[in-house]
C-alpha cells in the first residue's frame, strides 16, 4: 500500500481509502472511490498526477494525491 | 400554443452546450441564476404545435450541493418548474456519465435520457442497446449526434410524449445494500412530516444519510429539530455499523447499479482503449514550455493580423521598410480607423452646423469606432479560444503550467487570459471564463486589468522618447515589471483571503480526449461571446463616449468650444491637478497630465494625443518638456498610466462579466491604489539612487 503520489506511471492501482472532506465527493462523482481501479497516466514527481478512470482522464494535485491510499494491481 | 419547459442536465464535457445550441438555434437568452453570477441560458423552439422552452442547467458531476452549480441544478430540479428533464450521457464514457442521470431519476420522474456524440460511439466500436436501457431505466433513451444531426427530431418527439403522458410512475430505486435499513428508517421518520409532501422522500433520506448539510437544514426548518436529531442518530448508528464513509458507500452502490445495467446493454466490439494523445503536456518541463509556446504564437498571430505588430518592427529592423509599412497598412485596426476617419471627415464636411458636425463625427462615430476597434481582436481571440477549448488542448495546457500558477492561487487555465490581456484587457477579462472556479474567475477579472496591454506599451514607448538621461528600456522594463509583480501579489493576497471558502483549492480536473473541433461548436462559442460584448460592453462604451465628447466640447458655461483647454474636462483637470502631486509634479501645467490621464480612460493611448493637443506643442516630446517633467517623474507617470485604472472598454467588460457595480468599483479603486503605491515608490527610489 502506498499513497497515490508515489504510484509509478503506467501502473494500475486500486483505491483503498481517501481521506478528506467535501472534495472527496467530487472524486466519488468522477468514479474515484474505494475499490475502483485507475491507471496512472502521468506522475513526474512534481505537478499534477493524471489518472485514467472509467475511460476518462483526471488530473489531481499532489496534495490530493497524498491523501489517497492505493495498492498496485498486477496485470493478469 | 402549448408550452413545455425542458431542463437540460449533464456532466461537464458531455456535449450539453452543443445539444442546447442545436435544439434552440440562436434564439438564446442569457441571464443569471437568481442571486448568483452563474450564467443561465434559455432558448426556445417550436415543434409540432408546441412551444418548447429549454433551460440549460450548469454542468455538474452530481447533485450533492458540493458547489454553487450543483446547488443551482438541484434546487431547479426540485422546484418543479421543468415539465421534462433531459439528462445527458456521453456515449464515449457511458458508465462514468450515467452517474448524474441516475441521481436525477431518483428525484424526478419525467426524464428523457440522451446519449450524446453517438457518431463517436460507432468509431470506438461501442454498441448501445437503447431498448434494453429504456426497459431498465423506465424512461425513453435517445441517441443523438451533433455532427450529423441524428436523433434531434426523435428527441423532440420523446420530450412531448413524456410531457403529455408522464415518465416513470415512481422514482428510480437503486439498491443501496447495507445502507437500506437506515434509509428506510429515515424515510419513515420523514414521512411523518407533512411539510415535506411532494419531496422525493427516499432520495432525501439517502442524501441525509450521506451527510448533506443543506438538506439537513431544510429538514430541520420544515419539520423541526426533533426529526432532524432522530435522523442524526440513525446516521451515527449507520456509521458505526457500516464502518466507512457513507457517501463513498452510496456512490459505489450507484456505480454498481450502473454497471449492472450497462453490462447487459453496452457492448464493446473493439477491446483496445482509444489511443490517447497529448500526454506530452503532462511533462513538468515540456508541458509548460509547449503551452507557453502555443499561447505565444496564437497571441502573436492575432496581433499581427490586428495591428501588424510585431511583424512590422521585425521587418523594418531587417531593412524591409516598405514591406513593414504594407503589413501595417493592411492590419485590421488600420483598415478600420482609415475608413472611420473617412466617415468622420464626411460627416464634418457635410453638416453645416459645427456643433452638430462635431457631435456626429467625434461623439457618435467616434463612439462607434471605439467599439468597432476592439471587435476584430475580440472576435479573433474568441475564435482561437473556442478552438483551443474545443480540441481539448486547453485543459492539457492548464495541467502543464499549473505548477507555476498555483503559487499565486491560479489554475493553469489562467495562462490564456493573462496572455490575451497583454494584447488587450477586454478579451482577457472575457477569457477568465476558462477558470476552474467562480472564485478564481473573480480574482482573475479583478486583477487582469493590471496586465499591460498594447495601448499601454505604446504610451510607455512614447514616454521613453521624452527621457533625457535615463534609458528608455528602463521605463518599459519597470512598467512591465511592476505590472506583473502587482498582478502576482494581488492574486496571492486575494487567494489567501478566500482560501477557506474554496472547496477545491487544488487541481481536480477532468481532461477530455483530444479531438478535431466541430465547426458549428466553434462558431457558436465565438459568436455568442462577441454578441455578448457588443450588447453589454458596447452600449456602455458608446454612452461614455458621448459623455466624454460633451466634457471636451463644452465650456463650463455650456457653450460649444473647439479649444479643449477651455472645456469642462480641462477645468475638471485643473481641479484634479493635486492627483499628480505625489510625483512632485506641481507647476501651472500639471493639469495637462491629469487631462491626459482622464482622456486615457477612453483608451490608454489617447493620453498621448490629448497631451499634445492641450499643451499646443508640435510633438509629444515637446509637450512633456514644456510641462517640465524630470526623468524620475516621467518614469513615475509611465508606471502610473500602466496601472491606474482599466480603460472604459475594460471597465464595461468587467461589469458585463460580473454584473456587479460593487465589484466593478472595487476593481477601479484597487488599480488606483496599486498605481499610486507602485509609482510613488518607484519615483522616490529613482530619486534616491
Ligand atoms: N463527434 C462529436 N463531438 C461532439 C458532439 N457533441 C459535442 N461534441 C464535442 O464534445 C465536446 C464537448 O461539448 P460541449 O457542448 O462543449 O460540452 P458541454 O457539456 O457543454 O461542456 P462544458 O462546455 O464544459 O460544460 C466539444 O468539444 C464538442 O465538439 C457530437 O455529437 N459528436
Amino acid at each position: 500500500m502506498l499513497t497515490l503520489d508515489l504510484a509509478k506511471p503506467g501502473s494500475k492501482v486500486r483505491i483503498v481509502n481517501i481521506d478528506g472532506k467535501g472534495w472527496v465527493q467530487r472524486l466519488y462523482q468522477m468514479g474515484l472511490l474505494p475499490g475502483s481501479i485507475a491507471e496512472v497516466v502521468a506522475n513526474y514527481g512534481v505537478g499534477p498526477i493524471v489518472l485514467r478512470v472509467m475511460g476518462s482522464e483526471v488530473a489531481l494535485g499532489r496534495g490530493i494525491a497524498r491523501r489517497i491510499v492505493v495498492e498496485e494491481v498486477k496485470e493478469g | 400554443m402549448k408550452q413545455i419547459t425542458v431542463a437540460i442536465a449533464g456532466q461537464p464535457n458531455v456535449g450539453k452546450s452543443t445539444l442546447f445550441n442545436l435544439l434552440t438555434g440562436s434564439r438564446v437568452l442569457v441571464a443569471n441564476w437568481p442571486g448568483v453570477t452563474v450564467e443561465k441560458h434559455e432558448g426556445f423552439t417550436e415543434y409540432k404545435g408546441y412551444r418548447i422552452r429549454f433551460v440549460d442547467l450548469p454542468g455538474v458531476y452530481g447533485l450533492s450541493a458540493l458547489t454553487l452549480e450543483e446547488r443551482i441544478s438541484r434546487s431547479y430540479i426540485l422546484s418543479g418548474e421543468a415539465d421534462v428533464l433531459v439528462a445527458l450521457v456521453d456515449s464515449t464514457i457511458p458508465e462514468r456519465t450515467l452517474y448524474l442521470p441516475v441521481q436525477i431519476l431518483e428525484m424526478f420522474k419525467k426524464v428523457v435520457i440522451v446519449f450524446t456524440k453517438y457518431d463517436l460511439a460507432h468509431k470506438l466500436g461501442l454498441h448501445v442497446n437503447l431498448q434494453h436501457l429504456e426497459k431498465r431505466l423506465g424512461v425513453p433513451v435517445v441517441a443523438v449526434s451533433a455532427r450529423s444531426g441524428l436523433g434531434v427530431s426523435f428527441l423532440l418527439d420523446k420530450i412531448i410524449e413524456v410531457a403529455e403522458h408522464g415518465g416513470r410512475g415512481d422514482y428510480l430505486r437503486v439498491d443501496y445494500g447495507e445502507l437500506e435499513p437506515f434509509i428506510n428508517s429515515i424515510e419513515s421518520k420523514l414521512s411523518g412530516c407533512g411539510a415535506l409532501a411532494g419531496y422525493p422522500l427516499r432520495w432525501l433520506s439517502v442524501r441525509l444519510l450521506e451527510g448533506d448539510a443543506e438538506l439537513a437544514r431544510v429538514v430541520s426548518e420544515k419539520c423541526g429539530s426533533k426529526i432532524y436529531e432522530e435522523v442524526e442518530e440513525i446516521r451515527g448508528e449507520a456509521k458505526r455499523v457500516v464502518g466507512s464513509d457513507l457517501a463513498a458507500v452510496a456512490s459505489s452502490k450507484r456505480f454498481a447499479f450502473i454497471t449492472s445495467i450497462t453490462s447487459e446493454s453496452i457492448v464493446r466490439l473493439r477491446l483496445q482503449q482509444p489511443t490517447r494523445s497529448g500526454s506530452i503536456f503532462y511533462h513538468p518541463l515540456v508541458g509548460p514550455a509547449l503551452s507557453i509556446l502555443i499561447v505565444l504564437s496564437i497571441f502573436i498571430l492575432a496581433f499581427i493580423i490586428n495591428t501588424g505588430f510585431p511583424l512590422n518592427v521585425i521587418l523594418s529592423a531587417l531593412g524591409y521598410r516598405e514591406l513593414a509599412e504594407e503589413v501595417e497598412a493592411l492590419s485590421l485596426s488600420n483598415l478600420m480607423s482609415t475608413s472611420l476617419g473617412w466617415l468622420q471627415e464626411l460627416a464634418r464636411s457635410h453638416i453645416a452646423n459645427p456643433v452638430l458636425a462635431s457631435f456626429i463625427s467625434d461623439g457618435v462615430i467616434g463612439g462607434v469606432a471605439s467599439i468597432l476597434i476592439f471587435l476584430p481582436l475580440i472576435f479573433m481571440v474568441m475564435l482561437i479560444l473556442s478552438i483551443v477549448e474545443d480540441t481539448g488542448l486547453l485543459p492539457r495546457m492548464a495541467v502543464g503550467v499549473s505548477t507555476l500558477t498555483s503559487r499565486i492561487g491560479l489554475s493553469g487555465n489562467a495562462l490564456f487570459p493573462i496572455t490575451i490581456s497583454m494584447g488587450c484587457n477586454v478579451p482577457g477579462v472575457f477569457g477568465a471564463r476558462a477558470s476552474l472556479s467562480s472564485g478564481e474567475r473573480l480574482r482573475q477579472i479583478l486583477t487582469l486589468p493590471l496586465i499591460p496591454c498594447q495601448a499601454r506599451l505604446i504610451v510607455l514607448l512614447a514616454l521613453a522618447t521624452a527621457l533625457k538621461t535615463l534609458g528608455g528600456w528602463l521605463l518599459v522594463f519597470l512598467g512591465y515589471l511592476t505590472a506583473f509583480a502587482s498582478f502576482a501579489v494581488l492574486n496571492y493576497i486575494f487567494y489567501k483571503l478566500s482560501r477557506e471558502k474554496e472547496p477545491v483549492p487544488e487541481m481536480l480536473l477532468e481532461i477530455p480526449a483530444l479531438h478535431r473541433p466541430l465547426g458549428r461548436v466553434v462558431w457558436w462559442m465565438t459568436w455568442n461571446n462577441v454578441k455578448h460584448f457588443i450588447a453589454k460592453a458596447g452600449t456602455i462604451i458608446f454612452a461614455s463616449s458621448i459623455i466624454i465628447w460633451a466634457l471636451v466640447s463644452l465650456t463650463p458655461g455650456l457653450t460649444y468650444t473647439e479649444d479643449a483647454s477651455a472645456s469642462i474636462a480641462a477645468s475638471l483637470s485643473r481641479f484634479l491637478a493635486p492627483a499628480v502631486y505625489p510625483f512632485q509634479i506641481t507647476g501651472g501645467k500639471a493639469w495637462i497630465i491629469v487631462f491626459g490621464l482622464l482622456m486615457g480612460l477612453i483608451a490608454k493611448e489617447v493620453f498621448i494625443s490629448s497631451v499634445i493637443t492641450v499643451s499646443g506643442s508640435p510633438s509629444f516630446t515637446d509637450a512633456i518638456s514644456s510641462i517640465g517633467l524630470s526623468d524620475p517623474q516621467i518614469v513615475a507617470v509611465g508606471v502610473f498610466i500602466t496601472l491606474y485604472m482599466p480603460c472604459l472598454a475594460t471597465i464595461s467588460a468587467i461589469y458585463s462579466e460580473t454584473r456587479s457595480l460593487k465589484l466593478t468599483l472595487l476593481s477601479i479603486v484597487l488599480s488606483i491604489t496599486v498605481a499610486y503605491a507602485a509609482s510613488t515608490a518607484i519615483y522616490y527610489l529613482i530619486l534616491v539612487l
